[in-house]
């Protein structure tokens, strides 16, 4: 097994803080401070949004269920394995390519929009001087990025979403030690 | 006593946790980590609700808050974990590192003789005292007629 973060309390900190910073400002990739130790299925960017965010209050969906990764995270962090997607609080996507679809997950109930999942995607990388268009709350006028490896009709799937809004998902990208946070109220725009 | 393997780590580690700290510190002298020693959590001290039952029968009810200090530590392939009560985090860590020892057919043997039989007798002793210092201020009272 390995270790966690150096020093959990100060470090979660600093994690909670960055990921606070990326959801008021979406769509903008921003470098996390500490990435500690991850078994392989899980990349170390991700292991620090869930040692952050995750504890025994909380359940996770992994798409691909890793003893070692499992073990790990149930002994730092004391948190839930769902076995369902809609059930789950948090939800680990480690391969994009096949996720499944985004209506699969919880998406809150009108009375406690909250209860909705947050997904964490492992991604292959970002683009900010090409791409799509972002506007939204936290946006000035609108953002431009590019996410590599996202499967084709995702941003469909997400736009279908809007419709229900405030029920919604939230989103984080992570990628080569960044994070980019995209909350249910980030519109993509038409180009 | 009971020698299932599970209930045995059970009872080293019960005893490990109410060692007297000095006296762990002393006769784990002997051991030192080795090289390939991995503190996955480090000791840490937090409070535990303690839950009581009048009895042993009656409803749970909240008895009170203990400072409980906890450490988990691999030693090549074996991890060993403590809690203690109190807040001394060398306490705890020495109990985690003597219970991923412990879980080793090849150091189990010494550390048993070294570390686990003298803590034991010494476990024992401060018992047997306690209970005679109780005994000795047990007061009879002629007049009430016991049970008995």
């Amino acid at each position: 097994m390995l270790t966690a973060f150096a020093d959990p309390v100060f470090d979660s900190q600093r994690t909670f803080r960055e990921l606070l910073q990326a959801m008021a400002r979406p769509a903008v990739p921003r470098r996390l401070p500490v990435v500690p130790p991850s078994p392989a299925a899980v990349a170390p960017e991700a292991m620090a949004i869930l040692l952050t965010l995750c504890d025994a209050a909380t359940s996770i969906w992994l798409q691909r269920p890793d003893a070692e990764a499992v073990d790990h995270l149930r002994f730092h962090t004391g948190l839930r394995l769902a076995d369902q997607p809609q059930q789950a609080d948090f939800a680990l996507i480690d391969d994009p390519a096949s996720m499944p679809a985004l209506a699969c997950f919880a998406h809150g109930d009108p009375r406690y929009p909250d209860r909705s999942a947050s997904l964490i995607v492992q991604v292959n990388g970002f683009r900010t001087d090409g791409g799509a268009h972002f506007a939204g709350p936290g946006i000035r006028d609108a953002e431009r990025l590019s996410v590599e490896g996202l499967p084709s009709d995702f941003w469909q799937q997400r736009a279908a979403l809007s419709t229900q809004f405030p029920l919604g998902l939230d989103l984080y990208f992570v990628a080569a030690q960044q994070v980019v946070a995209m909350p249910r109220t980030t519109r993509l725009l038409e180009a | 006593m009971d020698t299932s393997p599970h209930l045995a780590r059970a009872q080293w580690m019960s005893l490990l946790a109410q060692a007297d700290p000095a006296e762990l510190a002393a006769a784990m002298d002997a051991f030192a980590p080795p090289a390939d020693t991995a503190w996955l959590r480090p000791a840490q001290t937090g409070l535990y609700m303690l839950r009581g039952r009048m009895g042993g029968t009656g409803p749970q009810f909240n008895f009170g808050e203990v400072t409980v200090t906890r450490c988990s530590v691999q030693v090549g392939e074996r991890i060993g974990h403590a809690w203690v009560r109190g807040s001394q985090t060398r306490h705890a860590e020495l109990a985690a590192f003597a219970d991923a020892l412990m879980q080793d057919p090849e150091q189990a043997p010494r550390l048993r003789q070294q570390v686990i039989e003298p803590l034991r007798r010494s476990l024992d002793e401060r018992r047997e005292e306690a209970s005679r210092k109780a005994a000795a201020s047990k007061v009879e009272f002629f007049t009430v007629v016991r049970g008995e």
